[in-house]
């Protein structure tokens, strides 16, 4: 990692073949984690899913007032995973619930490491009170049980998507602040920090950079695998009934259907297609998250 | 820094090593801890003929104390153990004789007079006096604490006295037509008259509790459980099981799956089994699916502004809704037959007046020409009418030159609540009007302030009306915006509070029972209670358990619930109680035979593993 | 090994790895006795102050929860200007916010948490009725799934890279991206209703029939407990078995090792006698995290299999919202995080057999 540490001030030129060449070596690493490949296909297929769902179901297949069959129909070949308790298609519900959780997985992760990121870089390159107060927080945070938190937040907001996001945000984002931090300390160790100091560069150059750059790597990784978080998180608060109850989520279909009776009554199809869903999802996403973790550290490479 | 990759270390795998025979040792141990709580518990603690009827409820107790307690299973243990004045026929729920005998008023209709039987004895063998049900009611009258829960009952209540054991007199401020329909449980006086605050006492410590219904508590668990024995000595003759549990389960499917499983003999729905429950279980043999006609109505509330009685207005109802028209236009493109086959699945019967048909004596409908049918087209000609005309965008305009949009407020652990939102934003949303649903686990505070426009509502009818009629008067709203008033959703209409008064002073049942459904037809053309659906009650319970039980009505009727101890008091058990024990010991066998199997399992692959490890080594 | 890179071992979503970090990486250099002392002495002042912060938020966070307590509490029911204000009166509502935040304290102090709005009965009482059961749940899923964990990590770690790791690592890692309710009702579906001709083995919730006593109690209340513990166990075996696989990979190929091999020392003995212990470090870490968060996680398991704990409590208060339960219940949950943390990192020194040399 202190490879490229020779060069300090390089043209730009030169700076973006580097990262063109970084990138290319990126690939060529995370090629070798077979599992890494397999959370990626995963992804791509079900962002593929989420992305073209308007064109494939459509934003019809919510409505309750138009729905096609009746209800807790069992798998057919017209329901392939059978109707919920309205009547509507449970393949489509799940497929168009994909964009939700995606979506919620994806922005309250990047809440969360932004947050995290922010926290991280500031506390580690302004050392002093502020550090000491910032870490004190993060530190805080880092008791409060998260689902508990989560919950509580979830409460004192109305119910909407953001107050989700917002909740599994602002619950999560400590380990990442921890970890930037700790980069952040590593990087500013370095020589050519000092170097790039004594010529005149201020707290807003070295941050921008020198850290970030260091640092987005690990905050990459971090995302990856606070997605997965983010994604459980979201099916555990919609299941617990704190989700937009007229927002069709895999959580808020599991919400759905233990509502309607689906545990007692047998009704698996209606409890096993949302479950699944989020399963794979969050599993594609950590095995993603290990493999770049892997690929950029590379000590750790011995672990996977 | 060593150099390791993903597929293969240059090293051997380890061998046999000690270590590996204790970690195998104590993944036996946790394997056999594992089977061994797999065989399930026997059950010899019970005795073979001892008859249990387990109810599962997916309600908490919030008290034990008859003057804290609000919910509907905690009513229900009380209705258990203390004896009320009066009580209602199961057939059809007119009032019949309770802890009183007769009753008996004055000419001036102001004074009351019961008479207490003397063949009823509280379970530590006391008797049962006038003065115990005097004491009752002025603990309720002069306690504020004692007053929290039934304290409506003794507002107009002047003066009550005991002049002998056996009478009791009650003095009135004002005639009330509803002075046989005192749900009140009397309380022993020597037990209960040590207690300093009754605002914090919950009645929970001392087992079993005294009491004089055909049950007496004998345990509590908070969470888990409530557990009653019959009372013998009781006047109307003893219960017939030697048990009744009441169990607690967090949601209603986990106690529908208790069911299933023979776990528990009931299933109070709470307020009903949902359709895909009720299909499922009518398919097992050993379980009777009960539907009967709900005594609930489910309906749309309408805020028309809320206010107080000092003539201050709070609260942020929409203006538009003032309109009589919009309220009627709204109603109108509410498909209720949709609501029945869709959302309750034929489980339900269509709204129509305020009392449900299961009360035939108050039960009224509207007249063709009254009624609100529905019509969407006629509900978008009607808000035509009324000002409110569509935009470029297909949406209803308000005076204010905004599109309307509605909030509506649901109860977030209502499905129904949920779902019949679901359709509203769809209909409405073809009229022209967006419709916010705003879902929340406690509605009290929104609700109470008026901070809503529309909102699902519903109440549960007693056989005596007087109650869901008298939470629409204007003698209902606070005092002031800072007070709680019996109010329902703040309606004040003068025309509808002097029908209520004259039905409230009518002592003739037949005259009050044509006052009562005026009152209802101008409630229905107010368009401020739009009723929807009357819910059935639909419940099941285990036929090898329970051989019969009496429903009220009693020809089809509902048992969880009742205006009476009928179901509980006269259920039987079923003669074949052992079948439930051959099921145990079947589980028995099987979780052993599960555990062995386990162990088996994890003995075979540990073998396996160390010869692979064997062979490495070579 | 710095400490920096530590953070990194703790695998998983979920995973804290600012915890083990911080144990590592903040770790004294205690050569002396004086000095751990000094280092406890600062980590239980750490730990207190983050039990007040903790008492302060979860005084003011739960004062923004939309409801007034005493409408609740009325239920709806008419009551006057007069009755209202002296509920208010009476639960200390009516007193400025300060005032009553530090009632609340000094009560705190003393064991009282106030009353329960929706129980009237004293929080303390609520959340002692329901700690015995959420402990004996996580307790033994907890002891179960670090005991899987650790063992079938350090098979991993031994044999890594083999069929046998990659198999062991994908089914953690694929049972820890299950949502743990998600997996639970399916449990019930399963081995309680019954599928089929699997019958129904298990009881579907609660903690016990009821009317048994002596051994046919404790069997009774152990076959309830199955289905929640092996629910919980699933999902959270895997982070266990991660961290100590990780871990001991890392230690394997420390240059200590490499010298002791170069010794001529036989590599199992290698293992065992240098590289289990020290790897096992940041798995103390983690099983001590584990044990504080679980209590606080158990939330869903007992939410789905009707669990009489502190999780269902706290479900039920926040909905009312019973501000006084609601409270004391986050309290616990934090103080239980808060306490393993403070555990955890007074005992890493004393088995770090680094510490000293």
């Amino acid at each position: 990692m202190t490879a490229e540490t020779a060069t300090t001030a390089a043209p730009r030129a030169l700076a973006r073949q580097r990262r063109r060449a970084a990138t290319a070596r990126f690939w060529r690493e995370y090629r070798t984690h077979r599992a890494g490949l397999f959370g990626l296909a995963a992804l791509v297929l079900f962002a593929l899913v989420a992305l073209t769902a308007p064109l494939t179901v459509g934003s019809d297949v919510q409505s309750v007032t138009d729905a096609p069959g009746k209800p807790l129909e069992s798998p057919s070949l017209h329901f392939p995973l059978g109707t919920d308790q309205f009547g509507r298609n449970l393949l489509g519900l799940v497929v168009w619930g994909s964009r939700v959780s995606l979506l919620v997985g994806l922005l309250a992760a990047v809440l969360s490491v932004a947050i995290g990121a922010l926290i991280g870089v500031t506390a580690g390159h302004f050392r002093g009170w502020y550090a000491t107060v910032i870490m004190r927080i993060t530190d805080w945070f880092l008791v409060m049980p998260t689902l508990v938190l989560a919950i509580a937040l979830a409460t004192v907001m109305s119910r909407s998507l953001g107050t989700i996001i917002l909740a599994i945000g602002v619950t999560t984002w400590p380990t990442t602040a921890r970890l930037v931090r700790a980069q952040t300390l590593a990087v500013e160790s370095r020589p050519y920090i000092e170097r790039a100091k004594a010529l005149g560069g201020g707290h807003w150059h070295i941050m921008s950079r020198h850290v970030v750059p260091n640092v987005m790597p690990l905050v990459l990784a971090q995302t990856t695998l606070i997605i997965s978080t983010a994604i459980l998180a979201e099916a555990t608060l919609a299941f617990l009934g704190l989700g937009d109850p007229t927002i069709v989520s895999w959580g808020g279909l599991l919400q759905d259907a233990r509502e309607a009776g689906a545990v007692s009554s047998g009704d698996w199809w209606y409890l096993v297609p949302p479950g699944i869903a989020i399963a794979i999802v969050a599993l594609a996403f950590t095995l993603c998250g290990r493999a770049v973790e892997s690929v950029l550290n590379p000590r750790l490479g011995v672990s996977r | 820094m060593s150099t390791h990759n993903e597929h293969g270390s240059g090293r051997r795998s380890p061998g046999r090593s000690p270590r590996t025979y204790r970690f195998l040792a104590a993944a036996l141990t946790l394997s056999a801890a594992v089977a061994t709580s797999l065989a399930p518990a026997p059950q010899q603690a019970v005795a073979k003929d001892k008859t249990v009827l387990t109810v599962a409820v997916a309600q908490s107790v919030d008290s034990l104390s008859p003057f804290l307690a609000s919910r509907l299973v905690s009513t229900s243990i009380h209705r258990l153990t203390y004896e009320y004045l009066t009580n209602y026929d199961p057939k059809d729920a007119h009032v019949i004789p309770g802890l009183a005998t007769k009753w008996e008023s004055s000419p001036d209709k102001l004074t009351w007079t019961y008479t207490i039987r003397s063949n009823s004895k509280w379970s530590d063998g006391k008797q049962v006096t006038a003065e115990d049900a005097a004491w009752t009611f002025n603990k309720m009258m002069s306690d504020e604490g004692a007053a929290t829960a039934n304290g409506s009952f003794v507002t107009n209540f002047e003066k009550v006295t005991a002049p002998s054991a056996t009478k009791l007199v009650i003095e009135l401020k004002k005639p009330q037509a509803t002075m046989t329909a005192l749900d009140v449980p009397i309380v022993p006086k020597h037990v209960w008259e040590s207690v300093k605050d009754f605002s914090k006492f919950n009645n929970d410590k001392s087992f079993p509790i005294v009491g004089d219904g055909p049950f007496v508590l004998t345990d509590y668990k908070p969470d888990s459980y409530v557990r009653l024995k019959p009372n013998k000595s009781f006047w109307r003759g003893a219960p017939k099981f030697d048990e009744l549990v009441f169990r607690y389960y967090k949601d209603q499917d986990a106690a529908v799956a208790a069911l299933r499983k023979g776990e528990v003999s009931f299933v109070a729905g709470s307020p009903s089994l949902t359709p895909a429950q009720a299909a499922s279980l009518k398919g097992d043999k050993n379980i009777h699916v009960n539907e009967g006609p709900g005594r609930r109505f489910y309906a749309i509330a309408t805020n028309p502004g809320a206010q107080a009685k000092d003539g201050s207005k709070f609260g942020d109802g929409d203006p538009s809704l003032l309109d009589e028209r919009v309220r009627h236009a709204l109603f109108m493109a509410v498909d209720r037959k949709a609501v029945i086959d869709k959302v309750f699945q034929g489980h339900a019967v269509e709204g129509k007046g305020y009392i449900p048909p299961r009360f035939s004596t108050y039960f009224w409908q509207p007249t063709a020409g009254q009624e609100l049918a529905y019509d969407p087209a006629a509900a978008g000609r009607l808000l035509d009418q009324a000002g409110y005309k569509k935009n470029a965008d297909g949406k209803r305009v308000g005076k204010n030159g905004k599109p309307l949009n509605y909030r509506v407020l649901c109860h977030a652990t209502d499905p129904n609540d949920k779902a019949v939102g679901k359709y509203l934003q769809e209909w409405w949303g073809k009229l022209g009007i967006g419709v916010t649903l705003n879902c929340l686990d406690n509605v009290t505070d929104p609700w109470l302030a008026g901070t809503y426009d529309l909102a699902f509502d519903g109440w549960s009818v007693n056989p005596d009306p007087d109650f869901v009629l008298s939470i629409h008067t204007c003698g209902a709203l606070p005092a002031t915006p800072k007070d709680t008033g019996a109010t329902d959703n703040f309606i004040c209409d003068k025309e509808y509070d002097d029908l209520y008064a004259r039905q409230l002073a009518e002592y003739d049942p037949a005259k009050r029972a044509d006052l009562v459904k005026q009152l209802e037809s101008r409630l229905y053309d107010l368009g401020y209670m739009n009723v929807m659906a009357y819910p059935n009650a639909v419940e099941a319970y285990r036929t090898d358990q329970i051989k019969s039980i009496t429903t009220m009505p009693s020809a089809a009727g509902n048992i969880y619930g009742q205006d009476g101890y009928w179901s509980w008091w006269s259920a039987v058990p079923a003669n074949s109680g052992d079948s439930s024990g051959e099921s145990t010991s079947t589980g028995v066998i099987i979780g052993i035979v599960a555990g062995v199997v386990v162990l088996v399992g994890l003995a075979v692959v540990f073998a396996m593993r160390r010869r692979v490890t064997a062979e490495d080594r070579e | 090994m710095t400490a920096e890179a530590t953070p990194a071992l703790v695998e998983g979503p979920a995973a804290d790895p600012g915890d083990t970090g911080s144990a590592a990486g903040r770790g004294p250099r205690a050569r002396t006795t004086t000095a751990y002392l000094r280092y406890v002495a600062g980590k239980l002042t750490g730990a207190a102050v983050s039990l007040l912060a903790v008492l302060v938020t979860s005084f003011f966070l739960f004062r923004l929860i939309p409801g007034d307590p005493v409408k609740f509490m009325t239920g709806g029911r008419p009551v006057s200007a007069q009755q209202i204000a002296a509920y208010r009166r009476e639960f200390g509502l009516d007193l400025p916010l300060w005032q009553q935040f530090t009632d609340y304290c000094g009560k705190a102090l003393t064991g009282d948490l106030g009353t329960s709005y929706q129980f009237r009965a004293p929080v303390l009482d609520k959340i002692t009725e329901a700690l015995p059961n959420t402990l004996l749940l996580t307790g033994t899923a907890f002891v179960l799934y670090t005991a899987l964990g650790v063992y079938l990590g350090t098979r991993s770690a031994w044999r890594h890279g083999r069929l046998g790791d990659r198999l062991n690592t994908g089914l953690a890692l694929t049972l820890y991206s299950i949502p743990s309710f998600w997996l639970g009702l399916l449990l019930i579906i399963v081995l309680s209703v019954g599928v089929g001709p699997v019958p129904g083995l298990f009881p579907t919730g609660g903690m016990e029939s009821g009317g048994k006593e002596g051994f046919a109690y404790v069997l009774d209340v152990a076959h309830h407990l199955v289905l929640p513990v092996v629910t919980l166990v699933a999902v959270e075996y895997g982070q266990t078995l991660l961290v100590t696989r990780s871990a001991l990979l890392d230690e394997m190929g420390s240059d200590y090792l490499t010298t002791a091999r170069a010794k001529g020392l036989r590599d199992d003995l290698v293992r065992r006698r240098h590289a289990v212990p020290n790897a096992l470090l940041p798995t103390v870490t983690l099983v001590f995290v584990n044990l504080g968060r679980t209590v606080a996680g158990v939330i869903l398991v007992e939410t789905v299999f009707s669990w009489p704990g502190l999780g269902g409590l706290f479900y039920q208060a926040l909905s009312v919202p019973d501000l006084p339960l609601v409270q004391g219940l986050f309290f616990v949950f934090a103080a239980a995080v808060i306490v393993m943390n403070t555990l955890a990192d007074l005992l890493y020194p004393l088995l770090d057999p680094r510490v000293g040399r």
